[in-house]
């Protein structure tokens, strides 16, 4: 069953209930209301209790306008709640204050946006390596041959030194995935990383992205309406489930 | 990677902005340091190139006109006096020096001087030393027997391309009593390496034989007195005569540097005039180029990039295009300077050398990297205060 009323894929045999799995992200009475021009107040989140678990896929789903990208927002600390705590490895990313939330991120979370969201300045490497300034986590000396690893195991190997303009859209979006890794993080959002590419594309991106991650033991929270991102999750859930203040907990675990 | 690649790497992104907002903040540079340096060189030109004698004696009327003439060897020569007045003063008890003066016509653009052995005499009082590099001073020849010797300023020798022995003659009617170059100056940093020397005796002889002038005409006479209290007697003895003035060659430099003065006022209103416009240019360049990168500040945001390094970014990219368009301007500044005064010793000008250690260019350099991150700032506010989740919605 798949939780919040979300669509599933045909069972797959290796599926199983799991019981006791740690949380990577735990928000617990997390609001977000944002202020509208006529002086009201529109309530875009409202989730009671919600936690992600550690070293899997989540992946989030919903109806456009639900808060999903919101949240994921909220869980990276770029913008906070507007009541609630979120905790991101047992750290209350929300109550920190801004420049200790930010190198919290830039050292715990990788970020993979829908539309690659790459610097077009930077070459590939460059890119990646971008995403280790800001951690300050890797010497400065390792951040080159660190980039250059992580693009060689994406595939990219010949393409270091391209600018993003000059690489097809799966091979930026690989580049994003890049950076989202160089510093090992133990999470990773990605806000609907296949809806720009292709049906092929995505899947081989997908792939990438699961493998890398699974290899790492990073946990992935992916908010997507893709049938196959849908079907290669650990756990779908559906925001609607979520966010509203009777939420339960609903979800099938899968490995 | 640091802030300083990040912030070179955007220039070089999109170059031909970064260029041109450069080359605006080199061309405002290059103005301020070129009239400073044009205006400090034709300042010292004058100081250096006046005389050590501090009274001069000429024909009535304009004071500016006889110093600038007879010391400068610009502007017209003012009328001729009598030779009778240089004896006058050679005679005064209170004159310890007279030399007098004669401006003659030009040879290919350097001026006839003609004077006797005193000019070029050295006094224990004098600051300006003459001395021979090639040959020898011309003979205080007598006024029967004109020797038309002529002893070339260095600057002179150089334009006429003329060396010692060689003869030269300026009219058809002296095709026949040329001057012989007997000596060449070494330089003297003053309106006399553009002149060309020669004795009173031939400078008369000449004037009869083209102007068939029976006078002993003279322009000026340079005196020193034998005691500064005497001064003002001598200026005021020849000035109520109804022939001649007197006149302190200090007192007209300072009415000179008066005059520029002013004009250097006017230069400085347009040189902030031009400076307010390129610091503009450069907030423009700066603002628009933010504008344009607020989804790839909220990306480097939603990296993990702290506000500060944001703006660190912005104003490094502001203040690195100032330093380089500050050092274009520096070495363009010199380039158009060194023109400048090239142009104005071509025409006679008293242009000192420009080149001297001073401050003018650190502290140049200094405003320029100052204003520059200056006109950053606000973009780099704007860029500190991007709205992260808002900016990194994607693109419809």
């Amino acid at each position: 069953m798949i939780a919040g009323g979300a669509s599933s894929t045909a069972p797959r045999p290796q599926r199983r209930l799991m019981t006791e799995v740690s949380a990577a992200v735990t928000l617990h009475g997390v609001k977000k209301a944002f202020p509208l021009e006529n002086g009201r107040t529109l309530d875009a989140l409202n989730i009671e209790h919600w936690a992600v678990s550690a070293g899997r896929c989540t992946v989030l789903t919903g109806p456009s306008g639900s808060g999903k990208t919101t949240l994921l927002n909220l869980i990276a600390g770029v913008s906070l709640p507007t009541a609630g705590t979120i905790t991101v490895h047992d750290t209350d990313i929300s109550a920190l204050p801004e420049p200790r939330r930010d190198r919290f991120r830039a050292r715990h979370i990788g970020y993979v946006f829908q539309t690659f969201n790459l610097l077009s300045a930077f070459t590939a490497l460059e890119n990646v390596m971008l995403s280790m300034m800001f951690a300050d986590a890797i010497p400065k000396h390792a951040q080159r041959r660190r980039a250059g690893e992580i693009l060689t195991r994406l595939g990219l190997g010949a393409r270091l030194s391209h600018k993003p303009q000059q690489l097809s859209r799966g091979e930026q979006q690989r580049i994003a995935i890049a950076r989202a890794l160089a510093n090992r993080p133990p999470l990773i959002l990605a806000d609907e990383p296949c809806a720009s590419l292709d049906a092929s594309t995505a899947r081989e991106v997908l792939d990438e992205l699961l493998s890398v991650c699974r290899e790492a033991g990073t946990t992935l929270l992916v908010v997507s309406h893709e049938t196959a991102v849908l079907a290669a999750g650990d756990q779908v859930i559906d925001i609607t489930a979520i966010n509203r203040p009777e939420y339960r907990v609903r979800s099938v675990e899968r490995v | 990677m640091t802030i300083l690649t990040v912030a070179l790497k955007y220039l070089r992104g999109r170059f031909v902005a970064s260029a041109l907002t450069s080359l605006s903040v080199a061309l405002g540079v290059s103005l301020v340091i070129a009239s400073v340096l044009l205006s400090r060189g034709i300042q010292q030109g004058f100081i250096e190139g006046t005389t050590d004698y501090s009274l001069l004696v000429g024909a009535k009327g304009s004071p500016t006109q006889l110093v600038l003439n007879i010391v400068f060897r610009m502007d017209v020569p003012t009328p001729n006096i009598s030779y009778s007045t240089y004896r006058q003063l050679q005679d005064d008890p209170r004159v310890e020096v007279a030399v007098p003066v004669a401006m003659g016509d030009a040879y290919q653009g350097s001026r006839y001087v003609a004077t006797t052995g005193g000019y070029f005499a050295a006094y224990s009082w004098r600051r300006k030393t003459f001395a021979i590099s090639e040959g020898r001073f011309f003979r205080d020849d007598p006024p029967e027997q004109p020797a038309y010797e002529a002893v070339l300023g260095a600057d002179a020798a150089r334009r006429t391309g003329l060396r010692v022995g060689d003869r030269f003659h300026e009219g058809e009617e002296m095709a026949e009593y040329p001057l012989t170059v007997v000596g060449i100056l070494r330089p003297t940093n003053s309106a006399d390496d553009r002149a060309i020397f020669f004795s009173l005796a031939s400078y008369w002889q000449m004037n009869e034989i083209s102007r068939e002038m029976k006078v002993k005409p003279l322009t000026a006479v340079l005196v020193r007195a034998k005691r500064m209290s005497d001064l003002p007697g001598l200026h005021r003895g020849f000035n109520v005569t109804a022939d001649t003035q007197a006149v302190f060659p200090s007192a007209v430099l300072l009415n000179i540097f008066n005059v520029l003065s002013l004009v250097d006022e006017v230069v400085a209103i347009i040189l902030a005039i031009v400076g307010l416009v390129v610091v503009l240019y450069l907030f423009v360049s700066m603002y628009s180029a933010t504008l344009e990168r607020q989804r790839e500040i909220a990306t480097m945001r939603a990296l993990g990039a702290r506000r500060a390094t944001i703006l660190g970014i912005v104003l490094l990219e502001s203040c690195a295009m100032a330093v380089i368009g500050g050092a274009l301007g520096i070495a363009g500044g010199h380039g158009v300077a060194y023109l400048g005064a090239a142009v104005l010793a071509g025409r006679g000008g008293p242009v000192a050398n420009l080149f001297v250690v001073s401050a003018l260019e650190p502290v140049v350099f200094a405003s320029a990297v100052v204003l520059g991150a200056l006109a950053g700032l606000l973009p780099a506010v704007l860029a500190y205060r991007t709205e992260v989740a808002e900016n990194l919605a994607p693109l419809s």
